[in-house]
């Protein structure tokens, strides 16, 4: 790809809609257009602005309450009806009807519930996340330790977490000029098992932890910022990256978008 | 489900007591047809589907569904789409107003109902394209290019002019 992005596949890439192929070309292009990916960055930083703005309004105090009111209100209008009527097969009918708006009410009563419930230990959960992320890749910059596994050849990296990591992820080939892969630790985020892959970016030192997916629990945000350092995640594959760096924010798109293709093939 | 619910209803009805009324009557529109419902297909982009229909038989959904068609229309004359209306040559990044989140706002009240509700769902609910076409009942090509309409109106929208960095009036 030598043209500039055009604004469809722009859009498509921010909002992660391009396929695997499709995306590495639009990386590869990014990697040598200054005017590119400033524009792709400008544009992740709109959606992202957007994403907060809108998030705008609050459930009112008492709407949930309310809301089950009129879900008992219905579910009694319902009962009533039913009495009245006479014809023993239209009443199985409704009853089993009746049955259904019930599942309906407790579904949205508990969804409801675990949804709020879910988002808020979500938010804990996130930002413990960051923060362990945040110490590990700082201890690789201030440790003398040469990585556990030290290699620019993805075909060694790779094959040195078998039988320590119950999972396996694939590693990108063809990264910008000036992005390298230095190697890797095997590491432990939130009690499980992970690989943190170590990656240059010019001068830039870029730490890219892989896990495996855990039941539907919620990961880390979009992407978060700590003390210098850009934080962004991915899911891909069964599994969950989170990289993080003190590069530009664009280049760090790139590295990150390119481990993220490759993975689930 | 419900602070995502409620917060779409609340932008596009764009007035607490409307938004709480259409709510209301998706969730009792929700129970009744919850038969309908497949398990195992997508309940959020059914439930948004229901809460988006019967916004566009409300008092203010009936102006937007004008817009629409109008810009249905203008889709089908070609040429909507915004290639090169975003100035590549110039980081628009640093221009644009993006850590104001009143500015963000007050550029999102801007947009029409249907600009509104396609980046919302992207953006905000982070729906994939298919689901936004599922919710909206649109094609996808309609979603991609709503989407891109509505993210050049809030880049305008946020632009910074000379001097309003510095504080002057222009």
């Amino acid at each position: 790809m030598s043209e500039h992005l055009g604004g469809a596949t722009l859009n498509l890439f921010v909002d992660g809609e391009l396929g695997q192929e499709e995306a590495l070309a639009v990386n590869a292009h990014l990697a040598e257009c200054a005017a590119c990916t400033s524009l792709t960055l400008s544009q992740m930083m709109l959606r992202q602005a957007t994403a907060k703005a809108g998030r705008r309004y609050a459930v009112p105090a008492g709407l949930k309450e309310r809301l089950h009111a009129r879900g008992a209100e219905e579910l009694a209008g319902g009962v009533t009806l039913r009495k009245e009527a006479e014809a023993s097969t239209q009443r199985s009918l409704r009853w089993s009807g009746l049955g259904w708006v019930a599942a309906a009410v407790l579904l949205l009563a508990v969804g409801t519930t675990m949804f709020v419930e879910r988002r808020a230990a979500g938010r804990a959960e996130s930002a413990a996340l960051v923060t362990e992320v945040f110490d590990q890749h700082v201890a690789v910059l201030a440790g003398s330790l040469p990585p556990q596994v030290v290699s620019t050849d993805r075909h060694t990296v790779k094959p040195w977490f078998q039988g320590k990591i119950p999972f396996s992820f694939n590693l990108p080939e063809g990264l910008a000029e000036d992005t390298a892969l230095d190697g890797a630790n095997l590491t432990y985020l939130h009690d499980q098992p992970v690989a943190q892959l170590l990656y240059h970016v010019g001068r830039h030192r870029v730490s890219v932890f892989l896990r495996e997916r855990v039941g539907d629990g919620a990961g880390l945000e979009t992407s978060a910022d700590r003390a210098g350092y850009h934080v962004m995640s991915f899911e891909r594959g069964g599994l969950e990256g989170v990289a993080i760096s003190d590069v530009e924010p664009a280049r760090l798109v790139g590295l990150v978008k390119a481990i993220e293709a490759v993975q689930g093939r | 489900m419900l602070p995502a619910l409620y917060n779409l209803a609340r932008w596009l009805a764009r007035d607490p007591a409307d938004a709480e009324d259409l709510v209301q009557e998706t969730f009792l529109k929700a129970l009744r047809g919850f038969a309908g419902f497949e398990p195992g297909t997508n309940f959020k982009a059914w439930i948004f589907r229901i809460l988006r229909n019967t916004y566009l038989t409300s008092r203010t959904g009936l102006a937007a569904r004008r817009t629409v068609a109008l810009e249905d229309e203008l889709e089908l004359d070609g040429g909507v789409y915004p290639e090169g209306a975003i100035e590549r040559q110039t980081p628009e990044v640093n221009l644009m107003r993006l850590s104001d989140q009143a500015a963000v706002e007050a550029a999102l009240e801007q947009l029409s109902a249907p600009l509104l509700e396609v980046i919302l769902l992207c953006d905000v609910e982070e729906m994939k394209y298919r689901e936004i076409a599922t919710v909206l009942e649109i094609p996808i090509g309609t979603v991609m290019s709503r989407i891109a309409r509505a993210r050049l109106a809030l880049r305008t929208a946020l632009q910074e002019r000379p001097g309003e960095r510095r504080g002057v009036r222009v």
